[in-house]
This record gives structure tokens, sequence and C-alpha cells, in this order.
């Protein structure tokens, strides 16, 4: 499976610019500018844009509430995110959604789920829709590994099982389910094990190397396309933030997230590879940082400038006809 | 015309639509093989890929049918006892419900979720027993239908399916085996439009589904004595507060008449809609007459006493004349 230069690139400026919207975002909320909830994916880039790499256009991706990477890696402006983020009425849920259920329905991404497994049954009726239309669409689930233990991850697995839908599964492994690291929250080793129960495949990668991500999901993904039936791939990270805006992460032993950013930092461990291979200079590393934080910087200007979102319409949509609520 | 059973017009509107339209299937548990017999014989018409037996699993089925209606499908997920959809529950409550309001109309979620509910005659007990629609209503963004004859039964299905939002449909396991004249000919009957069973001029008997017939029952009786208006609203979101409004202005006394527990239930929703319009129209306070708060029990005479009968709303209706 060959990866194009351009590809690498654009994977690698992907990367970057998730990075550095929510290391802004992160800085947004400790100066108390921002309500709400904000789940980053620090340490999990690789895996949103590996596993989105990996897809068609026309394809469909449930995400869930760390869902800032994954619409940014399938091509969400960072100035809609933002702007949702302020609540304003130019975010891409229009300031109804705020950080954890963004929208953006142009690029195949149903409303993301605060849920934490709510979205795998609704992804694996995408993939029913999909067989029963004949559509050639491959639908991508994503959550975490706390999403493993709840009971929708069971009945939809087996259900995708059985009928053969054309799916995969991804399991963003980051090693924490909220504060608890996932020794404490599973006795099982790997998460693909689980396929077993299923008679599914699964696979587990290194999520922290983007090619290997990107590899390994486009087979599951080729496989779903052709009528091989589902598969649950793991991508092993680590979870390099707290679990939302503001948690610094107390419970984690000492020294650890330092080591692992040691050495599985997705991001330095790409740029080293990336230019070991010559693919870029450090020179183009820096250009490709500076426009990013461009682009960052306009993103705050733009979710900042928006204007809110007008009260008349609080009602509105709560129903297709547009009925308002008494 | 034709007579036929409840259970029967709801099977010819999943025919209907399913021949009118590609994108409806229906699925769930045993559908073709067991149960109350809503679809038996779609499949040999429409084939396993649209008319689909699931595993035991009430949050896949309801989850899966929302992920398929996000797609332009337009599934009937059945749930076979209304007591099962509490498994589904963060599937209608946090994801169905949600969709629309959170892509700002972008995104639809036509399905409907079909699902009988009350109590049974071989006694059902306290999880196969239940009446919860009313917790339903207090969700915005879901639809609820709840037919209370054939003909009802069959015209508010095909609109429900039609519908682009989700749709809760409450069916009732006494009216499944229920006779009424359904015609022939095309015919859909709008969500959010009441029907005036009988019309009366002394009081306004507001009444859902089973609850219907005990309540034509009590009217015919006190036809002489008292002239009993009775009102199915057929859908509760959206509520057809006119027609309820106008007749309370008319008769000035007001009784509502549920299977659910009286605690927080649609009879005391109704009331406050009505009151809001009408109170200075009253000669009489309002009532509510709906399941005691107990959890529904086994044995026939506990049973009996839990929900609303003929004898209670009867004893219940002199009460109000009793001056």
């Amino acid at each position: 499976m060959k990866v194009s230069r351009e590809q690498k690139i654009n994977m690698y400026r992907s990367m970057i610019r998730i990075r550095r919207f929510e290391d802004k975002l992160e800085q947004i909320y400790r100066d108390g500018k921002l309500n709400g909830h904000s789940h980053t994916c620090h340490g999990g880039e690789a895996i949103a844009v590996g596993a989105i790499e990996a897809l068609s256009e026309k394809d469909i991706i449930f995400s869930n509430h760390r869902g800032h990477g994954h619409f940014l890696a399938r091509g969400t402006s960072p100035k809609n995110i933002m702007a949702e983020c302020y609540g304003k009425v130019t975010g891409t849920n229009k300031g109804r959604s705020g950080s954890m259920y963004l929208v953006d329905t142009k690029r195949g991404m149903p409303v993301a789920s605060g849920i934490v497994g709510g979205n795998i049954c609704l992804a694996t009726g995408s993939a029913l829709a999909s067989q029963i239309k004949k559509d050639d669409v491959v639908t991508l689930s994503i959550f975490g590994d706390g999403a493993t233990n709840i009971g929708f991850f069971h009945e939809a697995l087996n259900m995708a099982a059985l009928w053969n839908l054309p799916i995969v599964y991804l399991c963003e492994n980051n090693q924490y389910g909220e504060g608890t690291k996932r020794e404490q929250h599973q006795k099982i080793k790997k998460i693909s094990d689980r396929a077993i129960a299923y008679a599914m495949s699964g696979l587990t990668v290194d999520g922290t190397d983007v090619i290997k991500v990107y590899k390994t999901v486009k087979q599951a993904v080729e496989k779903a396309r052709s009528g091989g039936g589902p598969t649950l791939v793991e991508c092993v990270a680590y979870r390099l933030s707290g679990h939302s805006a503001g948690d610094l992460g107390i419970y984690r032993p000492r020294g650890e997230k330092e080591e692992w950013e040691k050495i599985y930092d997705p991001i330095k461990k790409y740029k080293k590879q990336l230019l070991k291979e010559g693919m870029l200079t450090l020179q183009e590393t820096e250009k490709i940082e500076e426009e990013i934080q461009k682009e960052i910087k306009e993103a705050v200007k733009f979710a900042i400038e928006s204007e809110e979102p007008l009260v008349e319409t609080v009602g509105k949509y709560v129903y297709q006809e547009d009925e308002n609520n008494e | 015309m034709s007579e036929m059973m409840y259970v029967e017009a709801l099977r010819t509107a999943l025919r209907e639509e399913m021949r009118r339209d590609k994108s409806v299937f229906i699925m769930g548990e045993d559908i073709t093989r067991y149960g109350f017999g809503v679809n038996r014989g779609l499949v040999d018409e429409f084939g396993s890929d649209r008319v689909r037996n699931t595993p035991i699993s009430e949050a896949a089925i309801i989850g899966s049918a929302v992920g398929a209606a996000l797609r332009g499908m337009r599934p009937v997920a059945e749930i076979m006892f209304v007591d099962f959809i509490m498994i589904g529950m963060d599937q209608i409550v946090n994801q169905a419900a949600k969709m629309s309001y959170l892509s700002n109309g972008e995104l639809s979620v036509p399905m409907v979720i079909r699902t009988p509910e009350g109590t049974e005659w071989f006694g059902g007990g306290a999880q196969h027993s239940q009446t919860l629609h009313s917790m339903f209503m207090n969700i915005p963004g879901l639809k609820l239908v709840i037919p209370s004859d054939p003909y009802d039964a069959k015209g508010l299905l095909k609109s429900a399916i039609r519908d682009d939002n989700p749709v809760i449909f409450f069916e009732h396991k006494q009216l499944y085996t229920q006779k009424g004249e359904v015609p022939e000919e095309e015919y859909t009957i709008p969500l959010g439009k009441a029907v005036i069973k009988k019309e009366g001029k002394d009081l306004t008997l507001v009444a859902t589904s089973w609850m219907i017939k005990h309540s034509l029952e009590v009217a015919e009786e006190l036809k002489g004595k008292i002239s009993i208006e009775v009102i199915d609203p057929r859908t509760l979101v959206p509520l057809d507060k006119d027609t309820i409004i106008d007749s309370v202005k008319k008769t000035g006394r007001l009784l509502v008449i549920d299977e659910s527990s009286i605690n927080g239930g649609i009879q005391g929703e109704i009331i406050s809609v009505v009151m809001k319009e009408a109170f200075w129209n009253m000669e009489f306070p309002p009532r509510r007459l709906g399941s005691l708060n107990t959890p529904i029990p086994f044995s026939e005479s506990l049973e009996k006493e839990v929900f609303p009968t003929k004898e209670k709303i009867k004893k219940e209706v002199l009460s109000m004349f009793s001056d």
C-alpha cells in the first residue's frame, strides 16, 4: 500500500492543526473565557488523521465527545469549530452544541455523541442503511476504550457481525476512561480480542504511528466495502491531556505521562520520520507550523467576532417542520 | 369499508407504506414468527432484507433505526413490550430526539418505534404491563401517537411512517383483537388532530387508547342523565389543544382518563393546558383518573385494582355531578 508524499505532508499538516487548535482551546478554557465541557485528543492525532485518510469522500463518520480532531481531519474549518465552542451562530451547529456534539453533514459527519458509546448503534444503523441501499458507503464508528465496556458496544458489534455490515469500529485506546486507568476498568489486555466474541476480525495497531493507522484502517475499510463485513480496529495511544479542559490528571502515576510523551508523542514521532525520509526539511516544518498558528489565530478571531444566535430561534428545529415549542 | 381487527389495520398500513416507499423497512425481535402478529406475512412479500428479525438487543434495534433514518431510510422498529423500550432509552432521548435540533434541521430521523403497552388479559405483571407514554411527553423532539381503534391505527401509522421526526407509536394489547370499520381506499390521519368520538354537552371526557372503549360505554350507560362528550387526542405530541379547550368551554367539566400512573402522567398535563384557557368556564374542578402509583401486580384481583375500569370511570363521572 503506497502513501504519496503529498498525502504524507497533508497528514502531517492535519496533525499539527489538531494539536495547535486544541492547545489554544485548552488555554482559552484555562483562562476562564469559555463555559462547558471540552475534551481534547492530545496524543491521539495520528488516529484521527490516519483513520479518516483511509476513507473515501462518501463514507460516513460517527464521532464522539472527543471529536475536534475527527472533524478537523475530515476538513471542517477550524473557524466553524472554534465558533461552535464559543456558542456562536457561525459555529458548526449554530451555537447549539458547544464542543461535544459537532456536526458536518456536508462531510458525512452526523451529530457526534456526548454519551460514551452512544453512537455505536447509530453507526451500525448507518451501515445497515448502506447494506439495504447497496450504496457502497462504509461507516466509521469512533469511540474510546471506556466505551467498550458499555452495552451498546456489545449489542452493536454482535448485530454487525451477524448481518455482515459494512462498518469499521475504531477504538481509540488512550488508556484512560475519564480518570480511570484501563487496567482498572477492564481485565482484557487487548481490546481487539473482544472481536473474537462476535466472530469478527480484530486488529491492534500502534495509534501513535499515523502511517500504520492509515494502512490498517484502509485494509478494514476495503474489506467492508467489498462485502467482507465489519472489523474492530484498536489503536493504542496515550491521552496526553486531561479528560476534559481543566483536568490536570492528578490520578496518573508520577512520570507516566512524561515517559509516553518522550517516546510516543505521535507528532514528534512523525516529524522525525518525515525528516529522516527526506519528505520534509526542518525549514518546511517550521513553515507549516507558522501557517497553522496563523490559521488558529484567525479561527479564534472569527469566533470572538461572530454573532450570538438570535434568541427567537430557540424553538427552531426541535421538529423538522420548524414548529416552535411552547 | 371492511371490518378488520386493529392488528390487521396496522399490518395493512405497514404493507401499503412498504409498497409505496422502498426506504421503509421493519425490524424487531421475532417479527416474522412470534409475538402479537402485526408483521405476519410481510416477509413473504418484502423479503428478509426489509423485514428483519433482530437479536434481543433493544438498544441496537432502536439505535440502528436512528442511524438508518439519518441515512435516509424510514425504519419501523418494533419493541415487543413497551417495558423493554427502557433498554434503548438513551438512543431515543439523547440521540433520536436531539438530531434535528443539534444540526439546525439539517439532519432528520424519520423513524417509528411501534410498541404495545397496558395491562394484559393473561397477567404480564410488573415488567410486561406498564403504560409508559407519559414519560416521553417530557422529551422535546419526539412525537407520540396513541390510536384507540383500527381506523385510527391504520391512518395514523401511515402518517407516522411518512413523518420526518422520530415517532413513538403506542399500541394497546387489549386493542389488537378489537374490530372496526376500515375503508378499502387510501387514507391518512394527520398527527395533531383529535377526534370527538361522541358529542355531548355536560362533561368533556378526554381519554386515550383502551380507555376510549370504557369511556364510550359509560357515556352510553349514562345517556339521558348526563350528556358526555368523549374526545380522543389520538396524538399526545403534537397535542390538539383547541379541540379539547373548545369542548371544555362548552361543557364546563373535564375528566381526563389515561392508563399511565397518575403521578406526573399526561392527565395532569392536559388539565394544565386546558385550564390556562378555560378556567373561567369551569363549573366543577377538573378531575383525572389513571393507574395507581404502584407497579402492576400479577394477581387478577390486585391488577384490576390498579388500572382504571369502566366502574371506576362511571363512579368518577357521577361524583362530578353530585351537587
